[in-house]
């Protein structure tokens, strides 16, 4: 079988003595997206964290591509092709669409000791990448993101991913506080996304969302992967609740009705 | 409908308001007395508008980055005074004492700069705290005493600093000069550079501009320096424009600074600034505090007009900043 785009084993990481990941063993192959499901508290946010380099891990290994790398910051991650969109994070509100998409590697216009950026040409490139995740709408590239709703603010996202051809694009919670046709715009961009030779993994509290766009989903509990092949095709969203929560039918029906359980 | 559009377009700038308002400032001291335009009043006016003006436009670099900085003002009074000290003592040259004050006041900015970033303490505090260090440094040094400036007669760095001619009847400083060069330059990088994009974003979201590879502490750092420097180039200007070195000069001015960017356009909360917002509001307040005495309003009501105007352009700013958001 060929080597997977990323692969983690045996990750452990812990908080004092907090263990948020347990021996974690993870993979995400060549164009291919996966639903990463969880619990609160099941260890996502901590293994993708690691994964973009934002926190340092406890012990474990982590390969591209069979490689085994070593990431210290976030840049580090994304050197490597690896790039995490969160959802309120990923852009600077008050900077236009172009300058947010070239933001940490402006294109200088020479001379280049006057540290000139070359707008007319972040200007072409945004239109281009606006079109090419399917933004319907003719939004100028000099529009501040803050004027922009929420799905489009996670289209710019992603086509600055895309364009900066990170292999692994990272999504969390794409999807929240997204109105209906928005998700649905979201959803198609992280198709377009994996079409154009792009992997994703994508973290969603809402199952349904994840089942329409996944082609694989891991399912994370108390710091483990507990199950990483889970077919969306051949399963349904019951039966992926109870791989999350561990319970039984019965178990999650009488966990419902004492409001212990608040759905996935 | 596109001549409408421009039109729009020019008052939903941020610049807009404050440059109604000096207009409007000006047409109202000038009809009360015609002698506010005159050539010696203007040159008076503008002789220490761009002292201020020098640390106002540093502050909008700073501001933008989201932090702000207090100890300008100490800074202002202390680098004159140490570079008397030293000139005065015999120690070095009044050229070279001017250095190390510029290499101080850079040192100055440096520790606010790692406080704040390297210790998350807030600028309000980290600047609030050396504001007293810096102050009482000067105070303690000088025992409380101006120090002697009758020295500098023929200095070249008091010529290329603050050295006058006449154009006209314009009696022009040197440093007029300096400030319309430090505005072009912060404009340029402030809008044009790529290190102005990282200073948006510092300020802006400093979480994204990180994990896009941007050296966000390294960027505010850097400010807090330039704020220092500016200060301390501003503060050995005015010394040896009026012949003065008082530890307590400069008392207050880190306030009327930050109200010249705020009035200007700038966000307090960081992400959006704006140079031609900092001159605009760096004219404002002080041909307002000119104006009001010309026009027989007692000195000491100074702070009231200041205070209304301050309040007055932060609810014009949130008002276009509401219908930028809602896309009008």
């Amino acid at each position: 079988m060929a080597e997977p785009l990323v692969r983690m084993e045996n990750i452990r990481k812990s908080y004092g003595r907090v263990q948020a990941l347990v021996e974690a063993n993870f993979h995400v192959n060549e164009r291919e997206i996966v639903g990463l499901l969880g619990d609160n508290g099941a260890g996502k946010s901590t293994l993708i964290k690691v994964l973009s380099g934002a926190v340092p891990l406890t012990s474990g290994d982590i390969f591209i591509r069979g490689k085994k790398v070593n990431f210290r910051s976030t840049s580090d991650a994304i050197a490597h092709g690896i790039e995490t969109i969160y959802q309120d994070s990923a852009l600077v509100t008050q900077l236009s669409i172009a300058r947010n998409l070239f933001l940490g590697r402006e294109p200088i216009k020479s001379p280049r000791f006057l540290n000139r950026m070359d707008q007319e040409a972040m200007n072409v490139v945004a239109r281009d990448l606006l079109k090419q995740v399917g933004i319907s709408k003719n939004i100028p590239p000099t529009t501040p993101i803050g004027s922009l709703s929420g799905g489009e603010r996670q289209a710019v996202a992603i086509a600055r991913a895309m364009h900066f051809d990170s292999d692994l694009i990272i999504l969390d919670e794409p999807t929240n506080n997204l109105g209906v046709a928005e998700t649905q715009g979201v959803l198609s961009f992280v198709r377009s996304a994996r079409d154009s030779g792009h992997s994703c993994i994508f973290i969603a509290h809402n199952i349904h969302h994840v089942f329409q766009v996944v082609d694989r989903i891991v399912v994370m509990r108390r710091g483990k992967v507990v199950a990483d092949d889970i077919d969306p095709k051949k399963t349904n969203v019951t039966e992926v609740e109870r791989v999350i929560t561990g319970m039984s039918d019965k178990e999650i029906r009488d966990a419902i009705a004492e409001g212990k359980h608040s759905g996935a | 409908m596109e001549n409408r559009s421009v039109v729009q377009r020019l008052i939903a700038r941020p610049e807009f308001g404050p440059f109604v308002l000096l207009v409007v400032e000006i047409a109202v001291f000038w009809s009360i007395n015609p002698s506010f335009l005159s050539p010696q009043n203007i040159s008076n006016t503008l002789a220490f508008t761009v002292e201020l003006g020098l640390i106002a436009l540093a502050m909008t670099l700073l501001m933008t980055s989201g932090e702000f900085d207090l100890s300008v003002g100490s800074v202002f009074g202390f680098s004159p005074v140490l570079m008397w000290t030293l000139f005065n003592s015999g120690v070095t040259s009044l050229e070279m004492g001017f250095l190390i004050a510029l290499v101080v006041a850079a040192f100055i900015g440096l520790v606010n700069g790692w406080f704040v970033t390297q210790l998350k303490i807030p600028s309000f505090l980290v600047t609030l705290g050396m504001l007293l260090v810096v102050r009482g440094t000067a105070l303690f040094v000088t025992d409380g005493f101006p120090q002697r400036t009758w020295s500098a007669e023929g200095s070249w760095l008091a010529e290329v600093l603050v050295g006058d001619f006449f154009i006209g009847p314009f009696r022009i400083y040197m440093s007029l000069f300096w400030f319309i060069a430090a505005a072009i330059a912060l404009g340029y990088v402030l809008t044009q550079s790529r290190t102005g994009n990282w200073i948006q974003a510092a300020g802006g979201n400093p979480n994204a501009a990180r994990a896009r590879g941007v050296n966000v502490s390294g960027v505010k750092i850097g400010l807090f320096i330039l704020s220092s420097l500016m200060a301390s180039l501003a503060g050995v200007i005015s010394s040896l424009r009026t012949s003065a070195a008082n530890p307590n000069s400069g008392t207050g001015y880190e306030l009327e600074v930050i109200a010249m960017v705020v009035i200007g356009g700038t966000a307090l909360t960081g992400g959006r600034g704006t140079i031609i917002g900092t001159v605009l509001g760096i004219l404002i307040l002080r041909v307002m505090r000119n104006g009001i005495v010309l026009i027989g309003v007692p000195g000491l009501a100074y702070n009231i007009f200041i205070g209304a105007i301050i309040l007055g352009m932060m609810a014009l700013h949130s008002w276009l900043e509401r219908r930028h958001q809602a896309g009008t």
